[in-house]
């Protein structure tokens, strides 16, 4: 064995009886062996042992203890914490946009793809922007007046049927059981109760209690209501009320005074002028007391 | 968790049984008491602020890791003076009185020479020689290889041959 290995293993504690005395008899090695005796009855001086632990425990005292997290706890904080953003993000982006309209109030908007959408009073149409790229269809309850632009077919969803078309002008009546479309460019087609039909530009179609009442003519570029006036065409007298109750805010008392059908319009700017219009043709009076409105028979005292 | 060092018990232990150790390590590399000291107290106060991630088998390991790190901030190095063990048995007792003088003077020498030795040379000698540490630990402290501290050795016993047999 070389001596500098056996010298390495005598420092190591493992030389054997005859390596040390192998390493004796070389005289450098030999020096070498009571230096490294000598060494060994040297020790350091001054360790204060009980003053350093007294000095330690005095100091840890003061200091509170470093709260450590381990990587996974780490990793599970911050993951927590993305999915939060994430959650949220998913959530708003998902969200339905609502628009609502109350009493009295019309509000026109924009979809996503441009196209235009008028809502009248007591009104509310329900779509998802985020979806919008891959379906053009929104949900719709009262009544609401639609330009689309050209494209993929664009659905409205009613509780009374569906309306869809490609690109057009139309508007779509849904209140109680009443599902009216009219349109006024193009064609659209109106699903109700499993039947399908379709509406050419000039017509308007009625249909209640899921039974088509009628496919007539009507003229017009868009609805009288997105001009501020409300038309009808042989309504009944509550329908009519129904609407003027939407364009102001009254109440009307015994709407069912008369039985006659209406036909005509009424303006949603002035409530006396818009009365006028419906009770002079129906040989009607009216009494306006804040906000109940008394229909009554002319001379009917 | 219940293997952490945070018990006060367990603290006191490992205080026991690396307190001198670690002090050794600083004095062997500086030569200053005090410096010595003061780290020993640092580096136990650093494992208690630690202790919820050190387990008891990396105590001694981080203590001398802190404290090497803890030493290199520090400058003020002075002259290794060691003493000698005071309860080193005299195997033969009524020595000549020239026996004595010689062996006197050659431990004075010895001393002298390891603190002329470099620092890497000194602490790897007296780790093993005093601390009586083998090859691997020291290796493993000083976080450098066996063949290293092979080198070391034979270059610290033939610095100290050199300057007692020669002086």
């Amino acid at each position: 064995m070389d001596i500098d290995t056996l010298l390495h293993k005598y420092l190591n504690g493992e030389a054997t009886v005859e390596e040390i005395s192998q390493l004796k008899a070389h005289p450098e090695f030999a020096s070498y062996l009571k230096i490294a005796e000598a060494t060994r009855k040297f020790e350091a001086p001054n360790f204060m042992d009980a003053e350093n632990l007294t000095a330690i425990q005095n100091s840890i005292k003061k200091q509170p203890k470093v709260r450590s997290i381990n990587s996974l706890q780490r990793f599970m904080r911050i993951a927590a914490l993305f999915a939060v953003v994430i959650a949220t993000y998913v959530f708003v982006s998902n969200r339905d946009t609502k628009i609502v309209t109350q009493i009295a109030e019309h509000e026109t908007f924009e979809l996503p793809d441009h196209s235009e959408v008028t809502l009248n009073a007591m009104s509310k149409i329900t779509f998802n922007k985020k979806d919008w790229k891959k379906e053009r269809a929104l949900t719709l309850e009262g009544e609401a007046f639609f330009k689309v632009e050209k494209g993929e077919k664009f659905q409205v969803n009613t509780p009374q049927g569906s309306v869809a078309v490609l690109g057009t002008q139309f508007n779509v009546y849904v209140r109680g059981h009443q599902f009216y479309v009219q349109c006024y460019e193009g064609l659209v087609s109106v699903n109700f109760n499993g039947n399908d039909i379709k509406v050419p530009a000039g017509s308007y179609a009625q249909i209640e209690n899921n039974q088509l009442l009628a496919l007539t003519k009507a003229e017009g570029t868009a609805p009288s209501w997105v001009d501020f006036e409300s038309s009808f065409s042989e309504a009944s007298l509550e329908a009519v009320l129904n609407e003027l109750e939407r364009q102001y805010p009254i109440t009307v008392k015994n709407k069912t005074i008369a039985e006659n059908k209406f036909t005509g319009s009424f303006t949603h700017k002035n409530l006396e002028v818009a009365l006028r219009s419906i009770c002079e043709p129906l040989q009607l009076e009216f009494k306006i007391d804040d906000d109940e409105v008394m229909l009554y028979a002319k001379n009917s005292n | 968790m219940a293997d952490n060092v945070c018990s006060e018990t367990t603290f006191n232990k490992i205080y026991a049984q690396w307190g001198k150790p670690i002090y050794n390590f600083i004095y062997f590399k500086c030569g200053n008491e005090d410096q010595a000291n003061d780290l020993v107290q640092e580096a136990f106060i650093k494992l208690w602020q630690h202790c919820t991630k050190v387990t008891q088998d990396k105590a001694k390991s981080f203590l001398y890791t802190v404290a090497n790190n803890l030493f290199l901030n520090e400058v003020a190095h002075r002259k290794v003076v060691l003493k000698h063990a005071q309860l080193q048995p005299r195997k033969v007792d009524g020595q000549s009185p020239e026996y004595l003088l010689e062996e006197k003077q050659y431990q004075q020498k010895l001393q002298n020479a390891i603190a002329n030795l470099t620092e890497a040379q000194r602490t790897a000698f007296l780790l093993n020689r005093i601390e009586g540490k083998k090859y691997t630990e020291i290796a493993d402290i000083l976080d450098i290889s066996i063949k290293a501290v092979e080198k070391r050795m034979s270059q610290a016993l033939a610095a100290l041959r050199k300057e007692i047999e020669e002086l």
